[in-house]
């Protein structure tokens, strides 16, 4: 499934968030989204989303944004913050609501948190989560439908060494069976070992848009790539 | 209908999921045994004009319906204060489908347990004033508390945060109308009556059908406000 931005474009008064970004994300791949803080990374996927509404412009999956979709969760899974979830709620409690509000079976919801190590956990209130744990249910909950797309914002922030390792196979594995994978994150050398495309924004302008050896080319790691490209976009 | 029948059934589980939802069911049932227990005894005593159970039950509910009014405005602002709102947006893009779904949910809670907390607050007054009518309040009572119900999920809807949103269900149902009355103007007591907590005691204690029309035309406006806010406004 093909996320295709046109022209995207979100201002906040007199701030240009994002700025007429023109892109494709391809299946199959993991694409990583990298960016100065205050970039505009989470504001575009939070557009892609339908949680906040481009000014101009438009973002799409397979040509339909995504409030078109009867059940979003059955074909795009997403972690936008470490916790989505209500402090005095069970992880799996959360699930089950989840679930339900996309009409996916209840018993997918011991498959997730068996997937996410999370079943110890799943009757413990999120509230009482650690960072890690928390990043996990989220994990658990985009994959809860089995969608076609996932868009992770900051994935392995708060993750041990283990839990970044698992998220790099996990995400290795999601776009080797045909999915779309989108994933920013700020840590350029965990980048380096998951992505196979990369996608550079400053500013909310589109810096890079190209496969990580041609954007590793001439340059000693990610990091030296990152900051040639970026140089200048990092202070406003 | 279907897609509307799965958001109903996953706010159902989020409600009753957390604490929240037995503290303000068991507030609720206190404050009307203790409000209607006191009013009872006011009447007993004949410093105030009620009679019959159900009327001083009616009376009780003044306090006990804040901790219904509460419960209903956490079910929208909750998901701004714990900071869950944009999940469930990618849960359920329709913000509208999502706003009816909570109302919905609220407005079965409250009509079911007014219902039986008025049933109880009913009794404690039959009990002190040794009135056997019981009369049929109760379930008036509770399809008052499920209109108000979804008046405070769309004013949360509105107004986001979880103390704005209080407050000003506290000025537009308790706070307001009393200092309306005082004067004993005209044209101040038409406002006072327009009220929806003022509306709903006529329609409680009166019978008065204009009193129910008018808690359902806060309840509508309220829904059609948070509505239109939800759209409008980024997550």
């Amino acid at each position: 499934m093909l996320i295709t931005l046109e022209q995207l474009t979100k201002r906040f008064g007199a701030t240009v968030a994002v700025d007429g970004l023109d892109l494709r994300v391809r299946p199959g791949r993991v694409t990583g989204f990298l960016g100065p803080n205050g970039a505009g990374k989470s504001t575009t996927l939070r557009m892609i989303l339908g949680l906040d509404r481009p000014t101009s412009g438009r973002a799409l999956l397979d040509g339909r944004p995504y409030f078109s979709y009867a059940w979003p969760l059955r074909t795009i899974g997403a972690v936008l913050e470490a916790k989505a979830a209500h402090p005095g709620r069970t992880g799996r409690n959360h699930l089950l609501a989840m679930a339900r509000s996309n009409a996916i079976p209840a018993a997918r919801v011991d498959e997730v948190l068996q997937l996410t190590g999370l079943t110890e956990a799943a009757r413990k209130r999120t509230g009482a989560y650690s960072l890690g744990m928390g990043q996990r249910l989220g994990i658990a909950g985009a994959l809860l439908g089995d969608p076609e797309v996932l868009i992770l914002d900051e994935p392995v922030n708060g993750l041990d060494p283990d839990g970044v390792r698992w998220i790099r196979g996990l995400l290795r594995d999601l776009a080797a069976e045909g999915r779309t994978v989108l994933v920013s994150s700020h840590l350029l050398s965990e980048m380096q070992m998951t992505a196979d495309h990369l996608i550079v924004i400053g500013n909310g302008r589109l810096l890079a848009d190209a496969p990580l050896e041609e954007i590793l080319a001439g340059h000693a790691s990610l990091e030296d790539a990152y900051y040639t490209l970026t140089e200048g976009s990092a202070l406003r | 209908m279907t897609m509307l029948r799965a958001t109903i059934g996953a706010e159902w589980i989020k409600l009753w999921t957390t604490r929240t939802v037995w503290w303000a069911l068991t507030a609720a049932l206190l404050l009307m045994a203790a409000g209607a227990g006191q009013y009872a005894l006011y009447a007993r005593n004949g410093d105030i004009d009620a009679t019959s159970a159900a009327e001083v039950a009616a009376l009780g509910l003044s306090f006990a319906q804040l901790a219904f009014v509460a419960l209903a405005a956490t079910v929208m602002t909750g998901e701004y204060s714990a900071g869950t709102i944009r999940a469930t947006f990618t849960w359920t893009p329709s913000r509208p489908r999502l706003l009816l779904a909570k109302s919905v949910v609220v407005a079965a809670v409250t009509l079911v347990a007014g219902t039986v907390v008025g049933f109880v607050g009913t009794l404690v007054a039959a009990a002190i004033l040794d009135d056997g009518s019981l009369g049929a309040t109760a379930p008036k009572m509770g399809l008052y508390l499920a209109l108000l119900g979804v008046f405070a999920v769309g004013l949360g809807a509105a107004l986001r945060g979880p103390v704005v949103t209080l407050v000003v269900l506290l000025m537009l149902i308790v706070v307001v109308p009393p200092l309306l009355q005082i004067p004993d103007v005209g044209a101040l007591n038409a406002v006072a009556d327009a009220m929806p907590g003022v509306a709903g005691e006529r329609f409680l204690t009166g019978n008065s059908y204009a009193g129910l029309l008018i808690v359902t035309a806060w309840a509508v406006a309220a829904f059609v406000i948070g509505a239109r806010e939800l759209n409008r406004r980024d997550a």
